[in-house]
């Protein structure tokens, strides 16, 4: 058997889907990069140019949810094919979304003043940043390879940034307690580090994706969690 | 200049002679049939009187007619169709139902185109020797069986050629419904083709009506009027051939007119048999 | 990727509702003279549900459908080995009685065959095969056949006309019609909408639909968005083996075999 279709527009239609996620998954990636440049190093020009680059990704995801719509009428697809669509729809929202938290990271850091800068807070948030990055990198790539064991292994990965995530608003409270000045800069950190622990989840949701879009099944709705801050609270209260 | 515009005008050239070749060769035989039949008119129309339909033949000089030679045809044609028909229309559904595959059935088909061309008179002598000579007389009994043996082949080819015409899809249908074979044979492929088979009866009757050799040597003719068949009888085209040999101008006369009848007969029945099958398909 | 050519994808699927099987084939293969055209072949058929066989041509599906009404005893040189049980009953058993079989399983041919007659005789003969009625009950039954087949309203004041008078999906409903008449209690189509437009065929489809329950069915179509639409199971076969046999659920959105996967998605080469 071979594996193109018969109907060799088929193929391109299915194709074009695909250049455009790579291409929207590109561009998301880079407005992650540069929106925490921009917030670490206080480059007002650099958050510009993120928030200018999201009309892009939102265009994108329209012209791959078209596509994908026209695709559906003209070919009719089933199996495989129509498993890839789906996929791709969903994958189009979810990089959207990391492309609007990286936008609301840029637009964060430039409400930012410079007097109230806390060096230390950020280099927490850089590396929760980091670690998210690597989470969206190995996603995208488990789905331009459909490689599931790479998706699942990004899947539990997540954990360990919810676990980053709790202990980044540990270290943010304690430097907030430390010092008043620095609950400006601590509180819009804060609302930063929520926003990449979002983009965590949506590199899990591709992740679900790209298992659905392999095996025809869905990963279970729980995934290994890290132990919450309120548990370890409980614990030692019944310690106690 | 493409090739096609090229080669037009030499293919119309040629298209245009077929053409008239081919119109050629239809008004010459129409051409031909229209002498036949303007012929037989012109000679025959003269003789005929309601003497010719009422009185026997008789010797020259008397005032004579056809009566018993055109009920002598007619009888002997029945009792060809009688035994005829059956065989025939019943031999053709074997081969057409049954014998697709079989041995027996490619042996008789073979032997059904070799009868369907056989020389009458050879069949003739067949059944002089079979049922004239061994029973001591000349009969239209035996006439009757002649005509049989030449009409049946044709019934055979068109009731087996009209059942192959009818699409397997119809058979299996009324299969599946749990319909026997028989059922199936009878109420569906028969009705599905009776107006084919029906030609194919009509096509034996105009031949059987037609043939003099062999009558000749099995019912010989009579100048009386006879409808008992284990004795000699009078057929048109036994009477034809005698009158038109006769030196006598009103025997003469009465062949023509005879000749006249038969054909128009025949013609009558081949219209009749057209007009019948449009209704039946109307239905 | 769970995709694989192994016997697994091959075993027969038990549906989720406990179902009576109405049709079991084990080991079932069949023969042109010497050409082997089904290939131990394994499958049920759910009461009162449909099911869709695809495949490539000459995959012998349209073979294995006529087996199960032994359509193929009409030809010599074509012959069937295996089980085939009707509600237990070995059909390809050589004392059976073919006739009452094909009563219990019906039959709609892809060209469509109304008979040389009056669209009630058409009716009227099935059912006078098997039962002597009154001309009332008779009467009845052509029209509730004719209702059955949704063709009563357009054919109710001519029923004296010839079959052969009304148009091609008008003709197959009354093969439809028919067939129900005799009241079967499984019946197999063979791609009964292929030779017609799409108006008719989506009339055949709903027809379909509603037939079961009431009946069980076998569908043959090379139609796969057709097989989609209308059947519970579907069957891909290939070179006269059954490749996959699955919910058409399954078979449409992931299923287990690559072959299959191929040919749904038209990428068989």
């Amino acid at each position: 058997m071979v594996d193109q279709h018969t109907v060799r527009a088929y193929d391109k239609d299915l194709d074009l889907l695909e250049r455009r996620i790579a291409e929207m998954g590109g561009i998301a990636e880079k407005m992650v990069i540069d929106a925490m440049d921009a917030l670490a190093g206080a480059d007002a020009a650099l958050a510009h140019q993120v928030v200018s680059t999201d009309p892009r990704l939102d265009m994108l995801q329209r012209e791959v949810e078209e596509q994908a719509i026209l695709t559906i009428a003209r070919r009719q697809p089933v199996a495989i094919d129509l498993r890839e669509i789906i996929g791709a729809i969903r994958v189009a929202s979810d990089l959207e979304r990391v492309g609007d938290l990286a936008k609301n990271i840029a637009k964060r850091s430039l409400k930012i003043g410079v007097e109230s800068r806390v060096p230390r807070a950020i280099v927490g948030i850089k590396h929760m940043n980091d670690f998210a990055l690597e989470l969206m990198k190995d996603v995208l790539d488990a789905y331009a390879q459909r490689d599931v064991e790479r998706a699942l292994d990004v899947w539990e990965r997540d954990a360990d940034l919810d676990a980053l995530e709790d202990s980044v608003f540990r270290d943010l409270l304690t430097h907030m307690m430390e010092d008043p000045r620095n609950i400006t800069f601590c509180a819009h950190l804060l609302f930063c580090s929520k926003n990449i622990e979002r983009i965590g989840d949506h590199a899990t949701n591709i992740a679900e994706t790209v298992f659905y879009l392999v095996t025809g099944s869905n990963l279970p709705t729980e995934r290994p969690r890290a132990r919450q801050e309120s548990d370890a609270e409980a614990d030692a209260g019944g310690e106690s | 200049m493409t090739a096609a515009a090229r080669l037009y005008p030499r293919r119309r050239a040629r298209n245009v002679v077929w053409t008239v070749l081919a119109y050629a060769a239809t008004a010459l035989g129409l051409t031909m049939l229209a002498i036949i039949l303007g012929t037989l008119l012109w000679n025959g129309v003269g003789g005929l009187s309601l003497d010719v339909f009422t009185k026997n033949t008789a010797p020259p000089g008397v005032v004579g007619g056809l009566l018993n030679s055109i009920v002598g045809s007619i009888i002997m044609t029945a009792i060809g169709l009688a035994i005829g028909a059956p065989l025939g229309i019943l031999a053709g559904t074997y081969l057409a139902e049954y014998g697709a595959h079989s041995r027996l059935a490619t042996v008789v088909r073979f032997i059904n185109d070799i009868l369907l061309s056989a020389p009458s008179i050879i069949v003739g002598l067949f059944i002089y020797q079979l049922l004239v000579v061994t029973v001591g007389h000349f009969s239209a009994l035996a006439g009757g069986v002649a005509l049989a043996v030449l009409g049946a082949p044709i019934m055979v080819r068109t009731t087996e050629d009209m059942l192959n015409l009818v699409p397997n899809s119809l058979r299996e249908a009324a299969s599946a419904l749990g319909m026997p074979r028989s059922l199936v044979i009878r109420n569906v492929a028969y009705r599905a083709v009776a107006s084919g088979i029906i030609t194919g009866i009509l096509l034996a009757i105009a031949r059987m009506t037609g043939e003099t050799a062999p009558l000749i040597f099995t019912a010989l003719g009579n100048s009386l009027f006879a409808v008992d068949p284990r004795g000699p009888m009078s057929a048109l085209p036994l009477i034809i051939y005698e009158f038109a040999r006769s030196p006598y101008a009103e025997q003469q006369r009465l062949a023509w007119t005879g000749a006249l009848i038969l054909t128009f007969a025949v013609l009558g029945l081949s219209i009749l048999a057209r007009v019948l099958s449009a209704s039946i398909k109307q239905k | 990727m769970r995709m694989s050519n192994d016997v697994s994808a091959q075993a027969p699927v038990k549906p989720a509702v406990a179902t009576k099987e109405k049709v079991v084939m084990r080991n079932l293969n069949f023969y042109y003279g010497k050409t082997h055209a089904l290939k131990s072949v394994d499958l049920s058929l759910y009461e009162g549900q449909v099911t869709a066989f695809i495949g490539p041509s000459g995959c012998g599906k349209s073979t294995l459908l006529r087996v199960l009404n032994r359509m193929y005893d009409l030809y010599p040189g074509q012959r069937a080995e295996g089980e085939v049980m009707l509600d237990g009953e070995n059909i390809l058993s050589p004392n059976l009685d073919l006739n009452l079989l094909r009563s219990r399983v019906g039959m709609v041919f892809q060209k469509p065959t109304p008979f040389p007659m009056t669209i009630y005789e058409n009716i009227a003969f099935g059912v006078r095969l098997y039962e002597r009625l009154p001309r009332t009950e008779l009467d009845g039954r052509v029209e509730s056949a004719l209702r059955r087949a949704a063709l009563w309203n357009e054919v109710k004041d001519k029923l004296n006309a010839s079959g052969l008078s009304l148009s091609g999906g008008q003709q197959q409903r009354l093969c439809i019609a028919r067939t129900v008449a005799i009241s079967p209690e499984v019946i197999l189509f063979d791609e009964p909408a292929s030779a017609l437009d799409p108006i008719s065929t989506a009339k055949i489809e709903e027809l379909i639909d509603e037939l079961s329950g009431d009946y069980t069915i076998a569908i043959v179509t090379h139609n796969m968005q057709q097989a989609a639409r209308v059947s519970t199971y579907t069957a891909f076969m290939y070179l006269g083996e059954m490749v996959e046999f699955a919910e058409t659920n399954a078979v449409f959105t992931a299923p287990r075999d690559k072959r299959t996967q191929d040919y749904v998605t038209g990428r068989f080469g």
